[in-house]
């Protein structure tokens, strides 16, 4: 619906709330920054679903081509095989877990990596059941219920736990979407990308918060997108780091930096040092809390009740 | 049950047979210019269209490209000469028949083909069974007939194929297709013919037309990431050998602004020890008769 010219939000899923008028949040031990590293395994179709939907300009290959498409389905596969395991190298290295958005797909046909990404401790969230079906508000509500349960059953039965935290493939979703994701039992949803701190959305009788990306940091939206070289990203989340630090520090407002990673993109040979370095200025720093989307929820919720 | 297409079988990185490539190399490079010829007229079949600025002809595209041919080939092989670079040319065939001055520069350096189809505006999109089992038959012997090679592999013409592309390839004796971007390493494709088809690692990261024309980037850049890919394969082929493919444009890594970085990066990339410097040809070969059944067993084991 259009907007209203009145106070707050032209949505209902959440309040209004600057940042500079709220609560203190501070994170465990005091830290400036909470850290969350969200990495994303999610299957291309080798055909999609009729009547599914999917951004025009879905990165992989450089550019899209006509079917089949042997170039971007393999490009976005070199994720599951092997740049996965160089980011979770990368992140034990530097004493983070992952989190890690799974669709339905992966859940399914790559038990090796479910078992893999368990062994090492790292969270699975819902990521929908593929890459090539994202939520849009063309869905009916009884169709975005059934797709939301099966992603998480196809989760609750590769992983044997349910899942707390949802991220959409391509940040996809309805009008309906927050209250859905919060009537099937998750906790948390990061699709928005409007804050620095985690936030209660208003979706009905159980607690359900968001918890943000930092979108300009997204490695598809600076690398494949805007084009942005591999060294300048690297001083982007170098910097931001610093300045979530700072701001962290002197306004007493602990700062959330959760980045989201892409294993077929970041994972690539000549990209992987520009994010280890990264996290190495982050770790080296001291003031930085490492934690899973659901410890950070749990956390913020501690602190708020 | 796999999904579709069920071509590769999963081998994650961390459980797979161990590569070890001849004198114990660390890294196999090869070096694949795109030897191109695109239609001055060329028809559209209606799937992609090959001159989409302008209808046809588009003088500015096609001089573009041909630019390619006339001049920065000739400069491309400067630098390559320079650091004795033995090619794999992803090649249009019909560059052969046309162009017999380019024919000879790549007889005379002996360097490897795959295909790369006949012209970079013909498509196999639209090609029926028949129709692709004479394009390769065409490819095979054009090829035979110019160079006295026997063709191996392809990467499809503007990296296009069809759903019976890897059996077609098996079924007409080729052992690679390069259109797959999923490994560092070479790996199966399964095919349903008895023949043994494998990926070997051809880059659409690590190439001048992705890099520099589609998104782009610098030159300076482009040898930026080929120095960085190469320190980290270098560093992981210590445990198991890995394949580094740099794709190249001659009209686009031929500018006058732009050659002095190919020069810089195989300065960079020759100076090292347990360098493999070969083509896909070889690189094929050697997986296909050292590799290949070991890591078709493996794979049936994980699932």
């Amino acid at each position: 619906m259009p907007a209203q010219r009145t106070f707050g939000m032209d949505h209902p899923h959440h309040e209004w709330s600057p940042i500079i008028s709220r609560p203190t949040l501070r994170w465990p031990a005091n830290a400036p920054v909470a850290l969350c590293v969200v990495l994303v395994l999610e299957h291309m179709e080798w055909q999609a679903p009729e009547g599914s939907f999917q951004v025009e300009n879905l990165a992989g290959a450089s550019v899209p081509r006509a079917f089949p498409d042997y170039a971007r389905l393999s490009h976005r596969e070199y994720g599951h095989r092997v740049g996965i395991f160089r980011l979770l190298d990368t992140l034990e290295k530097h004493g983070i877990t992952a989190t890690i958005a799974m669709d339905a797909l992966t859940a399914e046909h790559y038990p090796y990596l479910v078992r893999h990404c368990l062994d090492r401790g790292c969270e699975i969230i819902g990521h929908g059941v593929s890459v090539s079906r994202m939520i849009t508000d063309n869905m009916s509500e009884a169709e975005e219920r059934a797709y939301i349960q099966q992603s998480i059953d196809a989760l609750s039965r590769a992983t044997g736990r349910t899942p707390q935290g949802w991220f959409g493939p391509e940040y996809g979703e309805s009008q309906n979407t927050p209250r859905l994701l919060a009537e099937a039992g998750l906790r948390y949803v990061c699709d928005w990308a409007n804050d620095e701190q985690p936030y209660p959305m208003t979706t009905g009788p159980n607690p359900f918060f968001a918890l943000p990306l930092l979108y300009e940091l997204d490695d598809v939206a600076s690398l494949a997108q805007r084009k942005v070289t591999v060294a300048d990203y690297q001083r982007r989340l170098t910097e931001s780091f610093d300045t979530l630090r700072e701001d962290g520090e002197s306004s007493g407002q602990g700062r959330l930096l959760a980045l989201n990673w892409h294993p077929w993109l970041v994972g690539q040979p000549f990209r992987i040092g520009a994010v280890d370095a990264a996290l190495e200025h982050m770790m080296a720093s001291g003031g930085v809390w490492p934690a899973t989307g659901s410890q950070i929820v749990e956390w913020y919720q501690s602190q708020n009740t | 049950m796999a999904l579709p297409p069920d071509r590769i079988d999963y081998l994650p990185i961390t459980d797979r047979p161990v590569i070890k490539w001849p004198n114990d190399a660390r890294v196999a490079l090869w070096v694949s210019p795109n030897v191109e010829h695109y239609e001055y007229f060329p028809i559209n079949e209606g799937v992609r269209n090959p001159w989409p600025r302008t209808p046809y002809p588009d003088v500015q595209q096609y001089t573009y490209r041909d630019y390619g041919n006339r001049v920065g080939f000739w400069r491309m092989l400067e630098p390559l000469d320079k650091h004795g670079i033995r090619c794999c040319i992803s090649l249009n065939l019909a560059v052969l028949e046309h162009f017999p001055e380019i024919a000879e520069a790549m007889i005379e350096r002996d360097y490897d083909y795959m295909s790369h189809g006949i012209y970079n505006t013909r498509y196999l999109y639209t090609c029926t069974e028949d129709e692709e089992r004479e394009f390769y038959r065409d490819c095979i012997d054009t090829l035979k007939r110019h160079t006295g090679k026997q063709l191996k592999g392809m990467l499809g013409p503007a990296i296009t194929g069809t759903v019976n592309t890897p059996d077609l390839m098996a079924e007409a004796g080729l052992i690679y297709h390069t259109d797959w971007f999923h490994d560092d390493q070479p790996t199966p494709i399964k095919v349903n013919n008895g023949g043994k088809l494998v990926s070997v690692p051809y880059s659409i990261e690590l190439n001048d037309s992705s890099v520099l024309r589609d998104n782009h980037y610098t030159a300076e850049y482009f040898a930026d990431i080929c120095k960085r890919q190469f320190d980290r394969l270098y560093e992981e082929g210590a445990e198991s050998g890995q394949v580094m493919c740099i794709a190249l444009h001659p009209f686009l890594i031929g500018q006058p602004h732009r050659i002095k970085y190919l020069d810089d990066v195989l300065g960079y990339i020759m100076a090292h020890d347990g360098v493999w410097q070969t083509t896909a040809d070889e690189i094929a070969e050697y997986y296909v008769a050292n590799y290949y059944d070991q890591a078709m067993a493996h794979a049936r084991q994980l699932a």
